[in-house]
């Protein structure tokens, strides 16, 4: 363990999970999970429902809690408190219902909360231009005052995506944030997040259901099975057909080619 | 206007003189009778100005329950603060007993402290059987905790029958026979846990969009929960203890604080104190003047205006 960790220091490796186990209730979801990811990289999860994807999100979040080693810039986040954590980590997830409204500005301030300092936490110039910023980058700007109880759940969506983008981690996690988008969103949300990566500052970790995405997104693969990494590297040695087959239980790159098949038909008339 | 109509009327020109009179020692209009003085001054103004602070600390405590356990229906109620403080007061009651010294003020001492006693209970029970604190897990815990504590307020109704109009009385709620030395007491209180709320009104907004996006966000969510609960708990719990238990404010209130000026915690809390107030206010009137000069119990009066309400936000959640 580092005793002193420097603002601008840059190790190796962002994320390191040293044999992490976690789950709920006594019970664990996950088993022995080892990986690393690097500054600019970024991992996919993939897998069946119910093989522990988001539980091994919650669990690099410290959300939930977990044994075996979790380092974040050779910081255990098991040591970390919530307020250290979320300055680096930050998650998007499918959003529930929203139960009271906000107006789209104060929502994406909201994911200002760990930079805003004093006892009533005043946004400063900086924050209040950060979060136009965001707002410009998801599109948003222009109606930031309508209230997010109004609004679809694509837009919903994009609001969480400039709340996260606000909170300015180094690493985003997300679990399966393109549920409410339609395609071309779907695809803007992974082109942004793979720019905003590949400054060499930030990482993305990402539980995406779409395996055409997923491979538009990752630099890294982790395939689970049963809570167990079942194969874990890049897209040629993680991703092949028996692994496929084998972890989501059908013949995937047939029913991949048979859909390129039928749009090249479609391209073709 | 709630201190001047009564069953004794005094009207608003002759309140307002004395109020001068009082305040900043104007000479007092030879017209208005000494009479009128005494009940303006020192019944019809605490007893308004309570009113007043009641109504704005439950509001106040309602929104904050309605945001921490994320449920628009929720209230300090649900945790069972009223059944705590009802035990509570029932002891008092039955038994007679009371501290030297403080004489009338066992009763709102023993009820806030077995209010605050069972929400403690509830919250750490909570927390011994889930780690994450789940909100359903409170509200479970909570609904279950008040039955049982009011299993135990029926078994001492039952046991003192000679006490159980005096009992009944106290948990239908009422401000009359309060002079300015409650005041004195509930406003400091008042104003010290508004003020630390205010200082969790981000925590607040955030809550509201659930616990792991709170956290994830950075909120120690486990204990700013504790925080704001045993604030909203305190604000509940001694207000309840001198006026008796009144509902539905605490649930009114804040909705339409937050259908009017919006969410956001900064303006919901302060809103939800004026709002609250003010409805509280008139609704002591009410019950004051409708059957004059017989008295309602106050609380039955923000039942029967709540009790609607509450069926219509039901309702239309449902229609969505």
């Amino acid at each position: 363990m580092h005793m002193f960790i420097f603002q601008n220091e840059r190790f190796d490796n962002m994320l390191e999970l040293n044999n992490v186990s976690a789950g709920y209730d006594g019970f664990d979801v996950i088993n022995n999970i080892s990986l690393n990811i690097k500054y600019g990289e970024n991992l996919c999860i993939l897998g069946p429902n119910g093989c522990g994807k988001s539980t091994l999100i919650k669990a690099i979040a410290g959300l939930i809690p977990s044994t075996g080693q979790i380092l974040m810039d050779n910081e255990n986040v098991g040591k970390m408190n919530r307020h250290e954590i979320a300055r680096k980590i930050a998650v998007m997830n499918q959003i529930s219902s929203v139960y009271f409204s906000y107006s789209i500005y104060e929502t994406v301030l909201l994911g200002r909360y760990v930079h805003m300092k004093g006892p009533f936490k005043q946004p400063t110039e900086y924050d209040e231009d950060c979060v136009d910023r965001c707002l410009k980058a998801v599109e948003l700007y222009d109606i930031k005052d309508k209230q997010i109880s109004t609004l679809s759940g694509g837009q919903l969506q994009r609001v969480f995506l400039a709340r996260t983008l606000a909170q300015e981690p180094n690493i985003i996690l997300l679990d399966e944030p393109t549920n409410h988008l339609d395609l071309r969103y779907q695809t803007e949300l992974i082109d942004y997040l793979n720019e905003w990566s590949k400054d060499g500052k930030h990482s993305v970790v990402g539980v995406l259901h779409d395996i055409n995405l997923a491979l538009t997104l990752g630099d890294k693969f982790v395939l689970l099975e049963e809570g167990s990494i079942a194969s874990y590297g890049n897209a040629e040695t993680a991703v092949t057909v028996e692994k496929l087959d084998k972890v989501f239980n059908m013949d995937v790159v047939s029913y991949m080619l048979n859909s390129l098949g039928k749009w090249k038909t479609i391209a073709t008339q | 206007m709630g201190i001047g109509i009564g069953s004794v009327s005094v009207n608003f020109r002759d309140t307002t003189s004395i109020l001068m009179h009082k305040i900043f020692s104007r000479p007092l209009p030879d017209h208005i009778p000494d009479a009128s003085v005494s009940i303006v001054w020192s019944l019809r103004i605490p007893r308004t100005l309570l009113a007043f602070i009641v109504g704005g600390a439950l509001s106040v405590s309602g929104a904050v329950m309605q945001s921490v356990l994320k449920n628009p229906l929720a209230s300090s109620y649900t945790l069972g603060v009223s059944s705590g403080a009802s035990v509570g007061a029932g002891i008092v009651i039955l038994t007679g007993f009371t501290i030297p010294f403080l004489g009338g003020f066992t009763l709102p001492l023993f009820g806030l402290i077995f209010g605050l006693l069972t929400v403690f209970i509830v919250v750490s029970f909570t927390e011994k059987i889930d780690r994450n604190m789940s909100n359903n897990t409170i509200v479970l815990v909570g609904m279950v905790f008040s039955l049982f504590v009011n299993a135990i307020l029926t078994l001492m109704s039952a046991l003192g029958r000679d006490h159980i109009q005096q009992l009944i009385f106290w948990q239908m709620g009422s401000f009359s026979s309060r002079e300015w030395s409650s005041l004195i007491i509930l406003f400091p209180i008042m104003l010290v846990c508004v003020l630390i709320l205010m200082r969790y009104t981000r925590e607040l907004d955030l809550l509201t969009f659930g616990e792991e996006q709170a956290s994830a966000v950075g909120v120690d969510t486990n204990k700013v929960k504790w925080i704001l609960l045993g604030l909203s708990a305190a604000l509940t719990g001694s207000s309840i203890s001198f006026v008796g238990v009144i509902g539905f404010i605490d649930l009114v209130a804040p909705h339409i604080v937050r259908k009017v000026f919006g969410s956001t915690h900064r303006i919901v809390i302060p809103m939800s104190i004026l709002v609250g107030g003010a409805f509280m206010v008139i609704c002591d009137l009410v019950a004051r003047t409708i059957v004059s000069p017989t008295e309602l119990p106050v609380g039955s009066v923000t039942a029967l205006v709540g009790a609607p309400f509450f069926a219509y936000v039901y309702f239309s959640k449902r229609k969505v």
